[in-house]
């Protein structure tokens, strides 16, 4: 195939109807329901986090309402604590995350060129578990029984049955369940922008939205593992009365809060940096110039990134840390903003370097930029550890994190949604509307929030249900609420614009004139995502390089056909985008649904304490995920297909190169989060405590030795069978795969017998409760090695791995290294720990 | 509605014009009416940060309106780079260091020497105990209300009970939490005298909003004096309400020095009647209040421990009430 | 000797793993300074009022991002010219990459000047 060959306008109509043939989507009123399709799913998971949004802007109001005059008796305390714990935990949990996640789902296919995402099933699978995990958290508040202890869940209020009920149990599991789902499109986002870029795309040429996903999926795989480590911990006292958080027996409240913030500090920047990647993707556009000063920006993101980690403890200065641990914390707190300042600074340069149109994205975008620096200033307030002393918990801190909110998150989202509208739907939204909403967006947000600057000052601490007239803030209230109602006013305007949009004309295609890959999108969208993908050389190509649009739609670039009727994109190589495979997608199917109502029923079950049934339903699962394996990596029926240009690309390929190689690291880096927030616990406890460990009372060093020995065999055995595999010792491999699965569970075995023999009662101090964490933790993951390894077996023995494709047994072996260093770290901490300390 | 009632008694004081409240003219729970030096130089560092923050809003909304406005290639590749770099990078970089250096000092707490007052509180769901250690006598114990003496330092030592709380005197000095199995300490010094509020700061359950104390700076001979008196037995008034008080049990829970009652689950009731509030903050100490509180606790405050005495009548709780409101 | 280190600085490979060693580096110093103090405070009570250990922590964190961002230096000027290295070579990538860190470079040394603050100022637990 050569470019002339594309000339002719019936070949290029015969590829087409392959394609669209190859890229239908599911029909039926239950059929279209399978669709992995990444613009139809991301259409959902956006509409549902909006939805979600809204839902919980009116919890807001409702508060609001009660707020507006002192001694008000609209709600009593019981509804008030659920309404903000519903509030807070639905904007961070089913709006802010899910949301960057879902935009991404649907943008980062086509900034980047690529048919799909490369696990599209995977996509299909977080939305599912979305909506069941979002229902039944907000669902709870229809039945008084929604959490009510803050969105920060601080034990001993929240562990103690005594003092809280089932809404703490909805609040853990149900959110837990929505943290996988989050983790899970973390991979999805992480592989997709560092192998699935079109060739030619090196990494000084990625769209910068694609940088900041990049840096947000990172961030999450190692926010989000610590929290659900620290979910762990919280449901097995409240479940079973382990006493990790019970001062009483040998626990600490404090180290809830710790791993709660760990997760909770570098989530805020989770939410803020997409946001702002929709600035860097717009402002450009509307400059009509490149955005000045790219390296900057990676810089920034890549900064904020890491010096978000070191600030989850300004959440606790009023803790009684010691001062110069807060001071540290203080300090990053300040570093921070360095290279949040160096973001900012961007786009003012590139504005005034460039011809700025002022449409209504960049109404939205300078808006809420406005915003976000009052947030910004005041956050640098708050992070100056005396001040805080005073405003922590009050309303100045509410004011403080709306600003930055606002500001940072939910204008920019909306700068998005009138930008990114006519790409999704082909139609513009009304510039009239939405510039009518925005000055009320813009005048209720200010009215609500900065007066509670002065009321939080003024002695008003959050989370209370009502205040005392004597106070004086009733004024500053009722400021608040007018506003609240103007700004939920102004979103109604929005969402009337939204609904008024189907009936308008289509726009035109790439209506801002935009020079980024996704603005190759068709007002009358077709479904195989781009006509052929295309060779990068510049940042803007549709501004850069001639010729280009009707190139890709004349398939003049890769990959034009779908010879075999199969969904395809192409997998590069991560620093330069070099061509290095193509990768076969997944199609529509019930699995990922039907696995996302097993995994929920497992957590929902157990909220109810109906364990059997839970169990039932893991086994169910797991069943589900492994006939969902089963049909991956499957042997190509040809090696190797070419995609123009006299381009032959391999259909297999395993390892370092391959998405599913990297799918499976991505998930044991957080897996390995989780984990060391687990060891976090145990030398937090002995930081805290001067008898801890206590003398004599652990397991033992003989069988958590054992058990390691038995680890390391069973790694060896997988080691040994990869490398004999491939050089086509199929026999000999599978023996080494069974007796490594052998091995794990006698490991399993022997890293239980430790607590068990020694009789440690994990329900009486937090000593052998943490002990039996760890030792189950470890013993659980070799219990998964054995699956694994049996998994890998019987792929051999079907016929689905040979030497030559071998993808299974390598991230098999990948995860047996993960499982090496959990058990080489764990059995160290419980066995020999206690006799050097 | 039952929270209407309860709130009602508040204090019972008119409600607050709304013009006055705008100007805010509460002068006893805030962080910019100090009456403590903590506070003071918090006050201090508060004006100077938002007079910073101010001018950089206002100089950003300036450059932003220009950049806007700026005819194309005003500013070229390598000016843009330079205005980020310095103004983005470098000059956060050296007001945020200079900011540091200026709190940093400000973290340091204040000396305390031995012979200082200490006095314990412990927050517990949804009250203080509170108790004054005052060095080389033995400790004095009361709750729901701080008395301290003006221009001396003071030594509090602040725990919880059974869940988190934060112990929390704007016009006195920054919070500090209560958190399960920890002591955490805060030395202070008041400046001038006067009645004020503090208020607990962590969200602590259903009436974490109704969980509230007096703060009473006295002068420190006045203190002293008031110490001593508050170590005395309780000084009953006649009447049928000590016996009531007794035979339904409330010694159990309750204390009160110079009687049987002895018990220390519940608030120390020695001298109640010399208080500004009862119920954490929450209510007048008239007798309808208390009388109103003893039957029915839960109306006032819900998830509060106390149990109601809905089968005890008008006239005992009345008697019960005249008893504990003559405690001085 | 400057060219020779130049010259063993620019064959150094630039990848997205050396990207990230400068902040990587300033994380390492932030979780050693938080460990040291909490450690020590909540083992012996109190921290020296000249932590030798902590300043040469610092100073060798210090040395290190220097180091890095130098190499970074170098290789952004490989070819010898400026920003915005937009064009679709091996070349720009790497001079793109190598100026990143850089940058990454310069904000991890003030972060661990930032981090080292506190020790100037306070000398208790308390």
């Amino acid at each position: 195939m050569s470019l002339h060959a594309q000339d002719d306008p019936g070949l290029r109509h015969a590829q087409e109807e392959r394609l669209r043939a190859a890229w239908k989507p599911p029909e039926g009123w239950l059929r279209r329901w399978t669709d992995v399709n990444n613009n139809r799913v991301g259409v959902w998971y956006t509409l549902t986090a909006f939805a979600f949004m809204l839902f919980a802007g009116v919890l807001a109001l409702i508060m609001r309402t009660q707020l507006a005059v002192p001694e008000n008796d609209l709600v009593g305390p019981n509804t008030f604590n659920q309404l903000f714990t519903l509030h807070g935990s639905a904007m961070m949990f089913l709006f802010a995350v899910p949301m960057f996640e879902a935009v991404s789902i649907i943008l980062l296919p086509q900034l980047l060129g690529a048919r799909d995402l490369p696990f599209p099933r995977l996509s299909a699978f977080g939305y599912w578990s979305f909506l069941i995990g979002g229902i039944f958290v907000l669902g709870s508040i229809f039945f008084n029984a929604a959490p009510d202890g803050g969105w920060f869940m601080y034990p001993p209020l929240t562990t103690r049955t005594d003092l809280s009920g089932l809404g703490a149990d909805i609040w853990m599991l149900g959110l837990s369940f929505i943290e996988v789902s989050s983790v899970a499109a973390a991979v999805e986002l992480i592989v997709g922008v560092l192998k699935c870029r079109p060739p030619g795309m090196r990494l000084n040429l990625m769209p910068l939205y694609a940088w900041y996903i990049l840096v947000v999926a990172v961030m999450i795989l190692f926010a989000f593992p610590p929290l659900i480590a620290g979910d762990v911990l919280f449901e097995m006292e409240r479940l079973l009365g382990w006493p990790f958080f019970t001062a009483e027996k040998g626990g600490d409240p404090l180290l809830w809060q710790h791993l709660f913030w760990i997760f909770g500090h570098p989530e805020v920047y989770v939410i803020f940096l997409p946001s702002i990647a929709l600035f860097a993707m717009l402002i450009p556009t509307f400059a009509r110039r490149h955005l000045l000063g790219y390296p900057y920006i990676v810089l920034a993101a890549v900064g904020t990134a890491f010096l978000s980690f070191g600030l989850w403890v300004h959440h606790m200065f009023a803790t009684g840390l010691p001062k110069i641990s807060l001071a540290f914390f203080s300090a990053a707190s300040q570093a921070v903003v360095i290279p949040t300042g160096v973001q900012i600074f961007a786009f003012i340069a590139t504005l005034a370097a460039g011809r700025v149109i002022f449409s209504t994205p960049l109404l939205y975008a300078t808006g809420s930029l406005a915003i976000f620096v009052i947030g910004g200033l005041t956050g640098v307030m708050v992070a100056i550890v005396p001040f805080d002393w005073q405003a922590h918990d009050t309303y100045f801190v509410v004011a403080h994190l709306h600003y930055v909110l606002i500001g940072g998150t939910l204008m920019p989202l909306f700068a998005g949604l009138y930008y990114y509208w006519p790409l999704v739907t082909g139609k513009k939204l009304s510039d009239r509307m939405g510039r009518t909403a925005f000055w009320m967006l813009f005048a209720g947000a200010n009215l609500a929030f900065f007066p509670m600057h002065l009321s939080g000052l003024m002695g008003m601490p959050r989370r209370v249900f009502t205040y005392p007239s004597e106070l004086g803030l009733g004024g500053l209230n009722l400021a608040s609420t007018l506003g609240a109602f103007l700004f939920a006013a102004g979103v109604l305007v929005v969402v009337v614009d939204m609904a008024l949009s189907p009936p308008r004309a289509k726009a035109k295609r790439n209506p801002w004139d935009a020079g980024t890959l996704e603005w190759l999108a068709h007002p009358d969208d077709e479904d195989w995502g781009i006509r052929s993908v295309p060779l990068i050389e510049t940042r803007y190509p549709i501004w850069d390089q001639p010729g280009f649009v009707a190139k890709v739609d004349e398939g003049r670039f890769f990959l034009p056909d779908a010879e075999e009727g199969r969904r395809e994109t192409i997998i590069t190589s991560v620093l330069d985008a070099r061509p290095v495979a193509v990768l076969r997608l997944g199609t529509p199917s019930f699995v990922p649904m039907l696995t996302a109502i097993a995994v929920g029923g497992v957590f929902i079950l157990t909220t109810y304490h109906l364990y059997w049934w839970a169990l039932a339903s893991g086994v169910v699962a797991l069943g589900f995920i492994l006939r969902w394996l089963w049909s991956t990596a499957e042997i190509p029926e040809k090696p190797c297909k070419p995609i123009g240009h006299g381009l032959e690309l391999p259909l297999y390929i395993a390892g370092p190169q391959a998405p599913g190689w990297w799918a499976m690291f991505i998930t044991m880096l957080a897996d390995a989060t989780a984990f060391s927030g687990l060891v976090f616990g145990y030398f937090f406890f002995w930081t805290v405590h001067t008898g801890f460990p206590p003398p004599g009372a652990g397991p033992g060093a003989a069988w958590p030795m054992i058990a390691l020995a038995l680890t390391a065999a069973s790694w060896g055995a997988t080691l040994a069978a990869r490398e004999l595999h491939r050089r086509g010792g199929v026999a000999p491999a599978r023996l080494l795969l069974g007796a490594g699965a052998l091995l794990s569970i006698g490991s399993v075995g022997a890293g239980l017998a430790g607590p068990w023999l020694s009789g440690l009662d994990p329900a009486a101090a937090a000593y052998p409760a943490i002990v039996w964490t760890l030792a189950i933790w470890t013993a659980a993951h070799a219990g998964i090695a054995a699956i694994a390894q049996l998994y890998a077996l019987a792929r051999s023995l079907a016929g689905r791995t040979t030497p030559s494709h071998d993808a299974d047994v390598g991230n098999v072996t990948l995860y047996l290294h993960f499982l090496l260093f959990t058990a080489v770290v764990a059995y160290a901490t419980i066995g020999l720990f206690p006799e050097v300390a | 509605m039952v929270m209407r009632q309860a709130i009602g008694m508040l204090r019972g004081r008119a409600t607050v014009p709304l013009l006055l409240a705008l100007a805010g003219c509460n002068q006893q729970q805030s962080a910019l009416v100090p009456f403590g030096e903590e506070a003071a130089v918090l006050r201090h560092l508060t004006v100077v940060m938002v007079a910073g923050a101010v001018v950089i809003a206002l100089a950003l909304a300036a450059l932003m309106a220009w950049a806007v406005r700026a005819p194309e290639g005003r500013l070229g590749l390598r000016g843009g780079e330079r205005l980020i770099l310095v103004a983005g990078g470098v000059l956060p970089t050296v007001l945020l260091l200079g900011l540091l250096a200026y709190s940093l000092p400000a973290m340091r707490p204040r000396a305390v020497a031995p012979a200082d007052l200490r006095i314990a509180v412990t927050g517990e769901q949804f009250w203080w105990r509170v108790q004054y250690e005052p060095a080389g006598a033995a400790p004095v114990t009361s709750a729901n209300e701080i008395r301290i003496p003006v221009g001396r330092t003071v030594l509090l030592h602040l725990e919880g009970r059974d869940v988190v709380h934060s112990f929390w005197i704007p016009g006195l000095a920054g919070k500090t939490d209560m958190i399960p199995g920890r002591r955490n300490v805060m030395a202070v010094r008041a400046t001038r005298a006067g009645l004020f509020r503090g208020q607990c700061t962590e969200f602590c359950g259903l009436s974490h909003a109704l969980m509230a104390f007096d703060v009473v700076a006295m002068p420190a001979a006045e203190f002293d004096r008031w110490l001593a008196a508050e170590r005395q037995p309780a000084v009953a008034p006649a009447g049928a309400g000590k016996a009531l008080f007794l035979a339904n049990g409330c010694g159990g829970c309750h204390a009160i020095r110079g009687t049987g009652a002895a018990g220390a689950i519940g608030p120390d009731l020695s001298h109640l009647g010399g208080r500004t509030t009862i119920a954490a903050g929450m209510l007048r100490p008239t007798e309808a209040n208390i009388a109103a509180f003893v039957r029915h606790p839960e109306r006032f405050k819900p998830g509060v421990r106390m149990p109601a005495f809905p089968q005890m009548s008008e006239a005992e709780a009345r008697a019960i009430a005249r008893y504990l409101k003559g405690l001085k | 000797m400057i060219e020779r280190l130049r010259a063993r600085a620019r064959s150094l490979n630039v990848t997205l793993w050396t990207l990230i060693v400068p902040p990587t580096v300033w994380a390492a110093h932030f979780l050693f300074s938080y460990l040291w103090a909490a450690i020590r405070c909540a083992k012996t009570g109190s921290f020296s009022t000249a932590p030798g250990v902590f300043w040469a922590c610092t100073i060798l964190a210090l040395l290190v991002i220097l180091a890095s961002g130098w190499i970074a230096r170098v290789q952004s000027r490989t070819p010898g010219d400026h920003p915005p290295h937009e064009e679709g070579t091996e070349t720009d990538r790497l001079r793109f990459l190598a100026y990143a860190t850089m940058l990454l470079a310069g904000l991890s040394f003030v972060g661990v000047l930032f981090t080292a603050a506190p020790v100037l100022f306070l000398s208790d637990c308390r």
